[in-house]
């Protein structure tokens, strides 16, 4: 006696913008053969074998790069984390990240989000770095436990996608690259706090959050931006407001 | 030689019912707008207040069932925004106690107690000199 496989329908926004005016669905039925398999598995399947001109992002398929965060059935997430026997018999649909431009079907825009990136300089930044040779420059585990789950950010722009406040106004800096400024300022090794703090301190930055918290929901690594944002938002006030605040 | 058009994308416009697609939305939109009549109550014990100076004879405080009903409404609102606002404390407020963070749960918690605390304080004063 031999079952007749199980069957899945995806539909994929397709957008092509040398033809389309806007986004439109398409529906693809595929096998689902595989308990294991996840949405992204779904989306190579179709690019594979029903429909090679679906474009899309991806690249480790572990949940480690972050490329291949979309919006499942209106929530934004790695697709290579969203298992399709989480969805099955109900048709999944696949849209591109919320509040982004799409180049193209699954493909967004993300050079707003870069240029915000650049803008907290999420990289150690020291007055003067020590003489090569000098020796590591140690941390104890409470140093580290500072900033430890801020650094699990892997830029996959889901709390964006996820944020109303980033939808409204795309001037706001937004969750990641506050939780990334977070990261580094509170990192015992780094001295650049006062180089991030004109651009996470201002109006569009941490003020313009009215701490929705939809950022840390979705967030597929545990990280907290929400957390780090209201945080922000103390720390640069007593900073202002002691007078011995206004340190380095 | 003629130079390439940038690649056409489709723009991102927030749907106007955005806030009514997911219950996080909705209860952060009801959070929000719970300040506005909070915000009128408030306006209208300040204009109680100055009818009072003029001292008892001259003040009838607004009793009527319609204010009655739109300040119960308001308390509902206000313990809500309360609520809503000490359970964000525990991920804002950050310390170390004898080296040691403390957990967002007993920042909640002590919120939590010192509102009750003041609230009866608060309640004990109002009836205290209200008898007097």
């Amino acid at each position: 006696m031999s079952f007749a496989p199980k069957r899945i329908t995806i539909k994929a926004s397709r957008f092509d913008p040398a033809k389309d005016e806007k986004p439109r669905m398409q529906s693809y039925d595929i096998p689902f053969s595989d308990e294991s398999m996840v949405v992204l598995d779904a989306l190579n399947y179709i690019k594979g074998h029903v429909d090679g001109t679906l474009s899309y992002r991806w690249s480790c398929r572990m949940g480690i790069c972050g490329s291949c965060g979309m919006m499942v059935d209106g929530i934004p997430k790695l697709t290579c984390n969203a298992f399709l026997r989480d969805y099955w018999p109900r048709p999944i649909t696949i849209e591109p990240l919320n509040n982004f431009p799409v180049v193209r079907d699954l493909v967004i825009d993300m050079d707003d989000f870069m240029h915000k990136l650049k803008a907290v300089k999420p990289w150690i930044i020291r007055k003067q770095d020590p003489p090569l040779g000098g020796g590591a420059f140690l941390q104890t585990t409470p140093q580290i436990d500072e900033f430890r789950q801020f650094s699990q950010c892997i830029n996959c722009m889901l709390c964006y996608a996820a944020c109303p406040v980033y939808g409204l106004n795309d001037e706001f800096l937004g969750p990641a690259a506050t939780a990334l400024a977070r990261r580094y300022n509170l990192d015992s090794r780094d001295e650049g706090l006062k180089q991030r703090l004109p651009v996470v301190a201002e109006a569009e930055g941490i003020w313009e959050c009215s701490f929705v918290g939809e950022c840390s929901v979705v967030c597929p690594k545990g990280v907290d931006p929400a957390k780090a944002i209201q945080q922000t938002k103390l720390d640069t006030t007593m900073r202002f407001v002691l007078p011995f605040g206004n340190r380095d | 030689m003629s130079e390439q058009a940038a690649p056409r994308e489709f723009g991102w416009t927030m749907p106007r019912g955005w806030w009514t697609r997911r219950w996080h939305y909705f209860w952060y939109i009801v959070r929000e707008f719970t300040s506005l009549p909070l915000a009128l109550w408030l306006l209208w014990l300040l204009v109680e207040i100055r009818r009072a100076q003029d001292g008892p004879q001259g003040y009838h405080p607004h009793g009527s069932l319609g204010f009655v009903v739109f300040s119960v409404v308001v308390l509902l609102f206000a313990l809500y925004h309360s609520y809503t606002f000490l359970t964000l404390a525990g991920a804002i407020l950050h310390f170390n106690l004898a080296d040691r963070p403390v957990s967002s749960r007993l920042i909640v918690l002590s919120q939590f107690a010192l509102w009750a605390a003041a609230s009866v304080v608060v309640g004990f004063v109002l009836i205290y000199f209200a008898r007097s």
